[in-house]
C-alpha cells in the first residue's frame, strides 16, 4: 500500500483535486481580506454557477464552453445583487457582524434550498458521465481532466495576482484590505471596491465549481461542504494572506487525499472539520498577520490615538 | 391526541432551544450557530445513558445536559482566547465534526441513526411527560429572564455593548462569555434529552447548520434579545410548517419548501423589521425594588 | 488589599512596544507618586494613548515593567490591573449606551457580584454586595454632582456630564492610580469646573493621575507637572509652564 507508485498516485491526484479547492479558498480569502465578511453568500453563488453550467450542459445540451459562459454570468448577477441588495444596505444601516454573517448563511441556505425545490435533491454532473480517459505516466494515471484542471487554476490565480497588481481597481483593493478609512481618504470609493472583489470572487468560484462539476458529483448542498473546507484553508494559512491560503489548501488536499492509507475514506468528511477545529485551536496566529500590517502601512499621526485602543 | 402532543412538545422544545440559542447570540453577542450541536450532545448522551448503562431517565438528561455544558467550555475556551470571530468558526468546524463522527461511529448508532432509546413508560400514556416538558419550558424561560434582569444581565450588557470598556473597569470578560456560552448549552442540551426520551429515535443529520438556520429564525424573527421573541418565534415557526404539511404536497416538494419559508423569513425580516416582531428595549432594566430605588433617590 | 507595601503610586520603567516597524514606546521610565498629577504632552502620534493602553493592559508590552505602590503589574491581564486599583478613561468615552448613568457606575465596583453566574444562587450576598455597590455609586454620584440624572440612560446625557460619567465610572474601583485620556475635549461650561475639581479632589486624596490632555490651559492649571513625549521616549519632565515655553519642544509639537 506504501509502494512508490501509490504514494506517486496519492500526490498526483491530490494535486489535481487541490485545482478547485485552491480556487474556492482564493476566492472566500480575497473576500474576507478586501470585504472583511465571512462571505458564506460564496456558498450560494457556488450552487448557481454549478446549476446554471448544468442546465446549460447537461440539460440544453449546449458544449461545455457554454456551460463556463453560463456559469461566469450567473455568478456575476447573483453577486452584484448580493453587493447591491445586501452588504450595501447592511453597510449603510452599521449591521452588527452577527447580523452580517446571519445574512451570508441564510443567503446561502436560501439558494440551496431552491435548487433543491428547482433540480431535486439528486447529485448531479455537469457532463453526463464524469469518466475521463486515463493515460499511464511512470505509473501514475493522469486523466484528461487533470492536466487543463491545474492549468486553469494556474491561469484563474496568475490573473487575479496581476489583477491586485497591475490595475487601478486591483490596486485599490489591496488598500482597502490595509485601511478602508484611510483609502477612502484617498478617494477611493469602496462600495465599488467591496463590488469588485465580490464579482472577482464570483468568477473565481464559477472557474472553480466548473471544474469541480466536471469531476465529481454535486447536489444542492455540496458547495456548503466545500465552502468549509476554504474556511480552514484560509485561518490556517493566515487571515489576509492570499498566497498562504493557497499554499494551505493545496497542503490541506494533499493530507486529506493521503488520508485514506491510514483511515477508512468515510472519516474523510470528519477530518476536514478536525482541521477547522485544530486550526483555530493551533493556527490562530493567522489572525495577527493583517493586524501588524494594517499598523505598519497607517502613517504616523492617527496610529495609537485610534488604532491602539481597537488593538 | 398524540399528534397533538407531538406539536406541543416540539413547540415547547423549539421555546427552550430557542430563548438559550437567544441567551447566547442576543444577549450574550457571541457569534455561534452551534447551538443545535449541543442539543444533539444532550440527547445522544442522555440516549446513550439510559439504553447502554440503563440510567433512569430522570438521571440521564441532566447528565446529557452536563455533557453539553462540557463540550461548550471546550469548544470555547480556545475559540475566545483568539478572537470572537473564531468562536463561529470552531463552533462550526465542532458542529459538523461531531456530526460527521457520529454517523462513523458504531455506539452512536451511525448514519442510519440510534433507535429504541428508552421512553417514558406507555402505559402511563405522555400526558405527564408533555406536561413536564411544557413546563421545563416556562422554567427556563422564567429562568433566563431572570437572569437577564439580574446584576449578571447588566454586566452581559455592558459586555456587550462595549468590551474594552469592560475589561479596563476590572471585569474578566473571557470568563463571562464562557459562563454565557455554558449556560445556553447546558439547557440547548437539556432540551436534547427531553426530546430523545419523548420520540425515542434521533439521527446525526437533524443536527446540522439546516436546524442552525431554523433556530437563527425564530430568534431573528421573533425579536433578538427581548425573552418574549424567541418564545412567539418559536411557536410561529413550529406552527407555520405544520400548517404546511395540510397542503399534502409530495415530501420532495415539501422539505425545501419549509427551508425556503425560514430563510426567507429571516431574509425579510433582516432588511424590513430587523428588529423582530417583539422589539427588545435599548436601556436594560433591572429587578429594582421599590427600597433601592427609594434608596438611590434619597441619596 | 497589599497591606505592608508602601504606597508609593505608578511606576513605568523601561517600557517599550513596537508595532511592526513603528515604534510607539522607546523605554519609557515614568513615576508617578500619590496625590500627584502629571500631564502628558506631545504632538499626535507621540505615543500618549498607547502609554496607557500599554499600562493598563490593553497591549502587552514587549519589554518594561509597571508597579503600581509596590505590586507588579507587568505579567497582569487588564481586568486583573483594575482590579488592584489601576483605573483609566477614554479618549472617545466608551460608555455603556444601553444602561443608565447609575447602571454604567454599577458595573465598575471592584468586588461585581454579577460577574458570576454562581453568584445568582447566593442571592442573601449577592443582594448585601449590590447594596454595597449602590451606596457607594450614590457617593461617587454625589461628589461628581451626577445625582440628578442617575436614571437617565446615557445616551441623553449632555456631553461634557458624559465625559463626567467616565470619570466616575472609573472612581468606583477606589483606585490608586487614574489615567485621564483627554477628560476635557469638547468640554465646555459647568462641566469644565467640575472635571477640574474632581480630579483635584482625587489628587488631594492621594490618588497618582496622569492626565493626557491637547488642552494646554488645564494642563497648565491642572497639573503639578508635565512630561513631553514624542515618538514613544519622553524628552523632558519639568514644570508645565517651562515646558510650553521651550523652543525646542515647540518646534516638535507643531512640526515642520
Amino acid at each position: 500500500m506504501f509502494s512508490l507508485v501509490n504514494l506517486l498516485q496519492i500526490g498526483w491526484t491530490s494535486l489535481a483535486t487541490s485545482s478547485y479547492l485552491v480556487l474556492f479558498t482564493l476566492a472566500f480569502a480575497l473576500v474576507l481580506k478586501v470585504n472583511r465578511v465571512f462571505n458564506f453568500t460564496q456558498a450560494a453563488v457556488m450552487t448557481v454557477a454549478f446549476y446554471a453550467a448544468y442546465t446549460l450542459v447537461s440539460l440544453l445540451h449546449l458544449p461545455g464552453a457554454a456551460g463556463l459562459l453560463g456559469a461566469f454570468a450567473a455568478t456575476l448577477i447573483l453577486s452584484a445583487l448580493l453587493e447591491i441588495g445586501g452588504f450595501r444596505t447592511l453597510r449603510r444601516r452599521r449591521a452588527s457582524p452577527i447580523f452580517l454573517f446571519i445574512f451570508t448563511l441564510i443567503v446561502s441556505e436560501l439558494v440551496s434550498y431552491l435548487a433543491m425545490m428547482v433540480y431535486g435533491t439528486w447529485p448531479t454532473t455537469i457532463f453526463p458521465s464524469l469518466f475521463w480517459p486515463v493515460r499511464i505516466i511512470a505509473g501514475v494515471a493522469v486523466s484528461q481532466w487533470d492536466v487543463p484542471a491545474i492549468g486553469a487554476t494556474i491561469a484563474t490565480v496568475a490573473a487575479l495576482f496581476a489583477f491586485l497588481r497591475f490595475t487601478r481597481i486591483g490596486r485599490s483593493m489591496v488598500a482597502v484590505a490595509d485601511n478602508p478609512d484611510l483609502a477612502e481618504f484617498y478617494g477611493i470609493a469602496k462600495d465599488r471596491v467591496y463590488l469588485v472583489t465580490l464579482l472577482a470572487a464570483g468568477l473565481i468560484s464559477a472557474v472553480a465549481m466548473f471544474l469541480y462539476g466536471t469531476r465529481a458529483q454535486v447536489e444542492p448542498t455540496t458547495a456548503l461542504n466545500l465552502l468549509l473546507f476554504a474556511i480552514a484553508a484560509t485561518i490556517i494559512g493566515g487571515i489576509g494572506n492570499l498566497g498562504g491560503a493557497v499554499a494551505t489548501a493545496v497542503a490541506l488536499g494533499l493530507l486529506q487525499n493521503g488520508s485514506i492509507l491510514f483511515i477508512p475514506s468515510s472519516w474523510q468528511g470528519f477530518l476536514l472539520y478536525a482541521f477547522l477545529f485544530l486550526a483555530i485551536v493551533c493556527f490562530p496566529r493567522g489572525i495577527r498577520l493583517p493586524r501588524r500590517r494594517l499598523v505598519r502601512n497607517t502613517p504616523t499621526p492617527d496610529l495609537d490615538d485610534g488604532k491602539a485602543e481597537k488593538a | 391526541m398524540e399528534y397533538l402532543y407531538t406539536i406541543i412538545v416540539m413547540m415547547a422544545l423549539y421555546v427552550i432551544l430557542a430563548s438559550s440559542f437567544d441567551f447566547v447570540i442576543g444577549h450574550g453577542g457571541l457569534i455561534s450557530i452551534a447551538h443545535p450541536i449541543f442539543y444533539a450532545l444532550g440527547a445522544y448522551a442522555s440516549a446513550l445513558l439510559a439504553k447502554d448503562l440503563h440510567w433512569p431517565i430522570v438521571l440521564a438528561i441532566p447528565a446529557g445536559a452536563v455533557v453539553a455544558m462540557v463540550a461548550s467550555v471546550l469548544v470555547a475556551l480556545p475559540a475566545l482566547r483568539v478572537s470572537g470571530d473564531y468562536l463561529l468558526i470552531a463552533s462550526i468546524g465542532f458542529q459538523l465534526g461531531v456530526i460527521e463522527a457520529i454517523k462513523n461511529l458504531d455506539w452512536t448508532g451511525g448514519a442510519g441513526g440510534l433507535s429504541n432509546i428508552p421512553g417514558v413508560s406507555i402505559t402511563q400514556g405522555h400526558g405527564p411527560y408533555v406536561i413536564a416538558v411544557v413546563l421545563i419550558a416556562i422554567a427556563t424561560v422564567a429562568l433566563l429572564r431572570f437572569v437577564a434582569h439580574s446584576p449578571y444581565g447588566r454586566a452581559i450588557s455592558a459586555l456587550r455593548d462595549d468590551e474594552p470598556a469592560f475589561i479596563a473597569l476590572g471585569r474578566n470578560a473571557m470568563h463571562m462569555k464562557i459562563g454565557i456560552f455554558a449556560l445556553g448549552s447546558a439547557i440547548a442540551g437539556l432540551a436534547g434529552g427531553l426530546y430523545a426520551h419523548y420520540f425515542r429515535f434521533l439521527s446525526a443529520d437533524q443536527f446540522g447548520i439546516m436546524q442552525s438556520a431554523a433556530l437563527l429564525t425564530m430568534v431573528v424573527v421573533g425579536g433578538m434579545r427581548s425573552i418574549w421573541g424567541p418564545v412567539l418565534g418559536a411557536i410561529v415557526l413550529e406552527a407555520l410548517p405544520q400548517a404546511l404539511t395540510f397542503l399534502n404536497l409530495p415530501p420532495s416538494i415539501l422539505g425545501p419548501l419549509q427551508g425556503i419559508l425560514f430563510t426567507g423569513l429571516v431574509l425579510i425580516f433582516m432588511f424590513f423589521r430587523p428588529q423582530g416582531l417583539i422589539v427588545a428595549g435599548d436601556v436594560w432594566t433591572g429587578r429594582r425594588n421599590a427600597k433601592e430605588a427609594a434608596h438611590v433617590r434619597r441619596a | 488589599m497589599s497591606a505592608g507595601l508602601e504606597a508609593t503610586g505608578l511606576e513605568v520603567t523601561g517600557l517599550c512596544k513596537r508595532f511592526g516597524g513603528i515604534v510607539v514606546a522607546d523605554a519609557i521610565d515614568l513615576a508617578i507618586p500619590p496625590g500627584r498629577v502629571v500631564g502628558l504632552i506631545g504632538p499626535n502620534g507621540a505615543g500618549k494613548t498607547s502609554f496607557f493602553n500599554l499600562v493598563a493592559g490593553m497591549v502587552r508590552a514587549d519589554a518594561g515593567r509597571v508597579r503600581l505602590d509596590g505590586t507588579d503589574l507587568t505579567r497582569l491581564p487588564g481586568y486583573s490591573r483594575a482590579r488592584l486599583g489601576l483605573a483609566r478613561t477614554w479618549q472617545n468615552l466608551r460608555l455603556f449606551p444601553s444602561l443608565s448613568v447609575l447602571d454604567n457606575l454599577l458595573i465598575a465596583p471592584r468586588r461585581y457580584p454579577g460577574e458570576s453566574l454562581a453568584a445568582l444562587l447566593r442571592p442573601a450576598r449577592l443582594r448585601s454586595a449590590e447594596y454595597q455597590a449602590r451606596e457607594r455609586a450614590a457617593s461617587v454620584l454625589e461628589r461628581t454632582g451626577l445625582a440628578a440624572i442617575a436614571h437617565h440612560p446615557v445616551a441623553d446625557v449632555p456631553f461634557g456630564q458624559q465625559k463626567l460619567i467616565g470619570v466616575a465610572r472609573a472612581l468606583m474601583n477606589d483606585p490608586r492610580c487614574l489615567l485621564l485620556d483627554e477628560p476635557m475635549a469638547g468640554v465646555e461650561g459647568a462641566a469644565y469646573g467640575a472635571i477640574q475639581r474632581v480630579v483635584r479632589d482625587l489628587a488631594a486624596a492621594g490618588i497618582a493621575i496622569c492626565v493626557v490632555e491637547h488642552n494646554v490651559a488645564f494642563i497648565r492649571d491642572l497639573c503639578d507637572e508635565g512630561v513631553f513625549m514624542f515618538a514613544g521616549r519622553v524628552l523632558a519632565r519639568g514644570e508645565v509652564g517651562t515646558l510650553i515655553a521651550d523652543p525646542r519642544l515647540t518646534e516638535l509639537y507643531f512640526g515642520t
